[in-house]
This record gives C-alpha cells, structure tokens and sequence, in this order.
C-alpha cells in the first residue's frame, strides 16, 4: 500500500488508514484526514516539502514525513 | 433589569479552531480593535472585554486563541485548553460560544462536538455562511440545532449581520444555565483512542449530510430549503464531499505556489513589502517634516530666546517631532503588512519556506512570527506560541530581537538620508530593502550557529511538526486593515507622546543645564560662527558632557564620540529617541528647513573635538547602522522574552550576545572600511 507521501502531483488517493506509531498522527487525524476521506495533492513548495493535499473543501500543508503515516489507495 | 437576576456577571469565553472568526466577532460585541488575520494561529493570549451596552445585556466575553480539538498537543495548547474549562484570572465561563467556519463544517464540528460532550454549555455560532452559499450550498439551522441539540445562529462578524438574533440566544442560554446545578465540563483524555476520533468523524459526517444542501439561487431559497435538500439527498448520495475549494484559491495556488516559481515569487513578494515602504512614505514624510520643522522655528521666535523657548522649541518639538516624522513610514509599515496578512499568503510563506528553516532549527511556522517582528518584537514573541516544538519555538524568540522592528525604521531613513541625497531617495529604498535582508540573513545565521553549535543556549528536544492549513485567498477587506494600521500607528504616536517625549525632556535638560553662559570673544566671527562657538561651549559644560565623559572611551573605537554615547543610552528605553538625542545635542532649530534637514546639515557639520575630523562620515554612519542592526536596545523585549520562555537565561544571553556583537561588528566594519580607504 502506499502513502500519502508518494501521490504524485495532482494524484487523488482514498484515505485507507493512519499509522498510529507516527508522533504527528493524532493532531493528522484531527485536522480531517481521517479513513474513507479523498485527499489530492494539489501543492507543493518548491522543495518538494512540504505537500499540500485538498481534504474535506480545504487545504492543509503537512511535511511528507507526515504524509507517510497517511496510508492510501 | 436581566443583570438583577444574576448573582455575579456571566462571563462568555468565545472558543473555535483557527481562523473561524472568533476574534472578528469578539471586536464585533465588544466594540474594541483586536487584530484579525487572515492566518490560522492570529490571537495567540485570552483577553476580555465587556458586552456593549447597547446589548442591554451585561456580560463579559472572553476570545481565546483558535484550538483545533480539546486534546492538547502542545504545551501551549494545555495551557490554552486549561484555561478554557477554568481561567486562572477570569474564571469558569457561564456559556461557550463556539464559531464554526460553516463552508468547512465537517473539519469545525470536531470542536463543537467534543465541547457539547464535555458537558459545556453551548452555543455554535456558523460563521462564513456568505462562502458556503458562494460555493452554491446552505445550511439548515433547525436541522443542526436537532442533531447538536444546542442552538445555533448563523452571524457574520464583520457586518453584524446574526448578532440581534446571538444575544437573545445567549441570552436564554445563560439564564437557563444558571437554573441548573452548576456541573464541572469533564476533561478529555490525553491518550484518546484513535477509533473514538475517528468515531466523531463518522457522526459528524452523518450530521453534514443532513445539514447541508445545495442552494438554488434562482429560487427563494427559504421557500424552497427543505424541498431542494430532500431532493438533493435522494438524487445525489455523494453531494457531501463536493463542497470543494475555492476555484480562484486553487488557480492562484496555481502560479503563487508554483513548483519552480513560488519560491522566487516569494521572494520578490518580500523585497516589495520593505522597498515600498521607503518609496511610499517619502512624499508624505517631507510634508510632516516641514510642519515640525517650521512649528519649532515658530515657537523660538514666539517664546524668545530664554529656557522656556528653548525648552518647547527644543525638549518638546524638535525631541518628539524627530520621532514623529517617521510616522508616515510606520503606517505604510504597517498597511504593507496588514495587506499581505488578510490576503492568505502568509500561509503560504510558511509553507515555502518550511524546509529551509527546518534545516536551521526553525519551522515553517517561525515566518509569521518573524514577519511580524520587523513591526515589534512583542507581539511577534507572542505569536511563536503557534510553533509546537519547545526547541524550534525558543529558536524563533531568540533571533526575533535581530529583526529589524519599526523603532529602528526612523533611525535608518535618517542614517540613509544622511548618505544619499534627495536626489537619490531611490537607492536610498534599495538599501533599506537591503537592511531588512542583512538583518534577515544575519538572524537566520545565527540561528543555524546556535541550533548546531550550543545547546547549552537551547537545551529542548521535540518532535518536530509542520501541519498547516492554507486558508482561501481573499481581497483583502480595506477597512480592517485600515483600523489594525491606525491602531499600531496610534501606539506609535503615543509612545512619542509619552516615554519618547519624558526621555526628550530629560535630554534637554541634561545638554540645556547647569545653564552655562561662556565668554566668547566673537569680534572676527561671524555671527552663525559665533552662535555656534557659544553652542558647543555650553554643551561641552552641560551635565550631558559629565556623563558623557564615562561613555567616551567606549565610542571612540567606533570612530564616535561621547555625544553619539549620550544619544544611545535613552534607547534601550526606546530605539527612535536616538533620533530626538541627536535632534537636541546638535541642536538644530532656528530656521524654516524642514526638521530632518537641519538635522542632517548639524550632522555634517560636526567634528570630534580636539581633532578637527568629521564626526559622522560614511564609516562610521555605516557601523552605526551595523550597531543598530545587531544589539538589542529595547527593555520591553527583555522582559517579553522573560515571560514567553520562562527564565532569564534566554533574554540576558540575548541582551549580552546580541549587543556585544552589535559593538564588534561595528569596530570591524568601520575600521575596515577605514583601511580600504571609505572615511
Ligand atoms: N467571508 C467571511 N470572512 C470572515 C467572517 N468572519 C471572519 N472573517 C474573516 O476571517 C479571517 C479570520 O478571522 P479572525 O476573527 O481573525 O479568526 P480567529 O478565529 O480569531 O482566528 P485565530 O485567532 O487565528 O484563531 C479574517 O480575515 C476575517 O476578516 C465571515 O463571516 N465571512
Ligand atoms: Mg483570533
């Protein structure tokens, strides 16, 4: 399965599970990303990082090492 | 009366997630001129104020730094949150007002949920409704208010369109609330489980789908609400999840956040905002010059030539009006800023810039607060409270004093327009542009050198975090950027009215008195040379010269002297009465020109004493600026610093560290540019 953090640009992925070993997966968990959600990543800086996806009519940025503990189909 | 019934007065604490309009509505209800930004993380402390008393209600309301649930992640987030079940001065709040951003309900509810469950009385305020019927979609307010089972009203702070219908909720609330037995909201758990999480997501989710509906704007939406929503839900099982972003954000994202350009676009963005701020006020500056400069003359020539003339012409209006006719630079300062924060792009920065500052220690999150501290260190100290990391937060507070904050403005215009004539304003901006990038650069070093090199400065470790939300963008709303900008120049004015202006008199009075009177025999002079002569005998015999004696030998390696010394004490008071000393001691009233020139021509004519050579040349202005870029001059930020990170280890580091650097730096670079032969 893959991340978050591997969509590529303009990639849409269906949130399938967070890992909960990651010490940012609460506050992810939070903000909206949650199971079952469509996220896309619809940004990016210019150093690859942080990422931005669309998730619930919004935009949140996270580093990808966030993404990473956001698994998706 | 409604208060009679009341034991004591009901407190109102205003609670939502970031950027959903708490602060606009609490300004609304109070009539007061808190900030509001357009940047999630804006009111970083609680503070209260009264109901309006045209409410008829008697009331205090309370707004609170956003919160995204009630678990906290942070320290700062469990001081926030404590201080919401009950705050150590304004007590437990009678009623919760909740703002929800209505066009992002399904992320808001969370919140509003989790308050509902703690067992909080509470009220949802929907907030934004104009974005969600922009986007082609309404809320049903009798259907939320049965699925949340509290009441609901839809208010838009920024017009006061809802509040009538607010304080009669509020109202009710309250009283109801006092005829229960008081019970204590219960306290969330730090170690909830994902699942329950998760679980408030699934409610919530449940709750959204029957709220919202799609509006139809050629029809009477209130005829046809229930009508539209029925059918929308039946034709439509998936309408909920396209409630979508807003198209002009995504198309702006689009060049703004572009993937090679953003960055550069970043930067230029950056060098305009400080540019414009030289070019802009110039104009303006001159006319606010002159008016200073012929109300000084004036009053020599009312008063006479006795100490109370001198003491108005000189103490009052030259001291404050030095510092005054920097005004017009503070309020473009501050409009400048005011603009891009109401935009939505300041988010957008942090997140530009997260990896590099994350390199340094810092965090994407350290760009707001850092921005902001090129107006002031304060309320730039406070809003680190956003950064979660202990480490990278104390990293940001350490080098906000070396950015160059609005105090410093005056004294740089003077300093560049001292180098650079009229003619030559415009690479006069420039070189400012060029200040605030050293100062930039120079912080961020230091930063990077501490991070790696001493944790003795810094001791924390931390997960390191950066989840941000980029709100929508949006024409900025003139009017609020115009009262913030009035309200920050208004302090500024006050401030020469008031620390500037007693700091002024104490000048005068030191360089005025013991009142000397030389004998000058002026019978081969002219009579400006005789003025002059007499001018610089009574100062060199005014208590300022004693004091002054002490100071000498620490300024003359800067190429300075005791003169110099003398105008730099009053600035760890305050950094732009540098401006006022120098006003004084050069003493440069008696004609029309405007207040600045006059400054500049004394500045140009003075020589060290005893050697005859130019006291302010191209060196040592320039090593005075590198001294006012580098030290930190200004008590209120030692103190700030004090209280933001816990001890006196970090600002008394700073006070030392930074000023000291400020002193070397400035030996180096004026003995430096002596040797390659700029005097
Ligand atoms: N379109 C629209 N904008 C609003 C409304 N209410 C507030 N705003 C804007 O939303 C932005 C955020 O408002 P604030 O009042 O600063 O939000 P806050 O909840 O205090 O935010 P934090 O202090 O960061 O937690 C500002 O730019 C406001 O002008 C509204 O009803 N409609
Ligand atoms: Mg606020």
């Amino acid at each position: 399965m893959r991340t978050a953090a591997e969509l590529k640009y303009g990639e849409k992925g269906i949130i399938n599970d967070i890992d909960g070993s990651h010490p940012s997966s609460r506050r992810i968990l939070e903000v909206g990303f949650t199971p079952g959600q469509e996220i896309q990543l619809i940004n990016m800086s210019a150093f690859r990082d942080p990422i931005a996806f669309s998730v619930r009519g919004t935009i949140i940025a996270i580093r990808k090492d966030e993404a990473s503990c956001i698994k998706v189909l | 009366m409604i208060t009679s019934t009341l034991e004591a007065e009901p407190l109102i604490t205003l609670v939502g997630p970031p950027n959903s309009g708490k602060t606009t509505l609490f300004n609304y209800l109070s009539g007061k001129n808190y900030k509001t930004v357009n940047y999630p993380g804006a009111t970083v402390e609680y503070s209260i104020s009264k109901l309006q008393k045209k409410y008829n209600f008697e009331a205090s309301i309370l707004d609170s730094p956003g919160i995204i649930s009630l678990i906290p992640n942070s320290p700062d987030e469990e001081l926030s949150i404590d201080s919401l079940y009950s705050h150590p001065r304004f007590g437990i709040p009678d009623l919760i007002v909740v703002t929800i951003d209505a066009s992002q309900l399904s992320r808001h509810l969370l919140l509003a949920k989790q308050l509902i469950d703690a067992k909080f009385n509470v009220v949802l305020v929907l907030t934004m409704t104009d974005i969600l019927n922009r986007k082609g979609f309404d809320i049903s307010l009798p259907d939320l208010t049965n699925e949340l089972n509290c009441n609901v009203v839809k208010v838009d702070g920024r017009t006061g369109k809802g509040i009538d219908e607010l304080i009669k909720v509020i109202e009710k609330n309250i009283l109801n609330g006092r005829l229960k037995p008081r019970q204590n909201p219960i306290r969330q758990n730090g170690n909830i489980h994902f699942d329950k999480l998760i679980g408030y997501y699934k409610e919530i989710e449940n709750i959204e789908d029957k709220v919202i509906f799609k509006s139809n704007k050629d029809a009477n939406p209130s005829d046809l609400e229930t009508a539209n929503k029925k059918l929308n839900i039946l034709n439509n099982p998936q309408a909920r999840n396209n409630i979508g972003i807003d198209q002009t954000t995504l198309k702006v994202d689009k060049i703004l956040l572009h993937k090679a350009w953003g960055l550069v676009l970043f930067f230029f963005i950056m060098s305009i905002t400080f540019t414009s701020i030289f070019w802009l006020a110039q104009p303006l500056m001159e006319l606010v010059d002159s008016a200073f400069g012929y109300l000084a003359y004036e009053a020599t020539v009312l008063l006479g030539n006795n100490w109370f003339g001198n003491f108005i012409a000189n103490g009052v209006i030259s001291g404050t009006g030095a510092v005054l006719v920097f005004v017009p630079q503070i309020i473009i300062l501050f409009l400048i800023l005011g603009l891009l924060e109401d935009t939505g792009y300041l988010a957008r920065g942090a997140m530009l810039i997260d990896r590099p500052l994350s390199k340094i220690g810092l965090n994407g999150r350290s760009f707001v607060p850092m921005l902001s501290g090129f107006a002031c260190a304060i309320p730039a100290i406070m809003a680190t409270r956003t950064i979660p990391n202990k480490r990278e937060r104390l990293l940001t507070i350490f080098i906000i004093p070396l950015l160059s904050c609005s105090a410093r403005l005056p004294v740089y215009a003077l300093f560049l327009a001292f180098l650079f004539p009229m003619s030559k304003a415009w690479i006069a901006g420039l070189v400012l542009a060029g200040i605030y990038i050293f100062s930039t650069i120079s912080a961020t070093l230091i930063a990077s050198l501490v991070n790696k090199f001493n944790n003795k400065i810094i001791k924390e470790v931390d997960n390191s975090s950066f989840i941000l939300e980029l709100p929508s963008y949006r024409i900025p709303k003139l009017k609020v950027v115009a009262t913030n900008t009035y309200h920050s120049s208004m302090a500024y004015v006050k401030r020469a009215g008031s620390v500037i202006l007693l700091l002024s008199i104490v000048i005068w009075f030191l360089t005025y008195f013991p009142d000397y009177n030389p004998q000058v025999n002026s019978s081969s002079m002219s009579q400006e040379q005789a003025e002059q002569l007499i001018g610089s005998e009574r100062l060199s015999h005014s208590f300022a010269a004693d004091l002054g004696k002490f100071i000498q030998p620490v300024m003359s390696p800067l190429g300075l002297d005791w003169r110099v010394g003398v105008s730099l004490i009053p600035t760890f008071a305050a950094r732009e009465v540098f401006v006022s000393s120098l006003a004084l001691i050069f003493k440069v009233t008696g004609d029309k020109s405007t207040l600045q020139t006059s400054i500049i021509r004394e500045m140009r004519q003075a020589t060290i004493a005893g050697t005859g050579k130019k006291l302010f040349t191209t060196a040592t202005i320039i090593g005075l600026i590198i001294y006012f870029i580098f030290s930190l001059q200004c008590i209120s930020t030692l103190a700030i610093s004090r209280k933001e990170t816990g001890s006196w280890r970090i600002p008394l580091i700073q006070l030392f560290v930074f000023t000291a650097a400020g002193y070397i730096l400035s030996f180096v670079a004026v003995n430096g540019l002596r040797l390659i032969g700029i005097n």
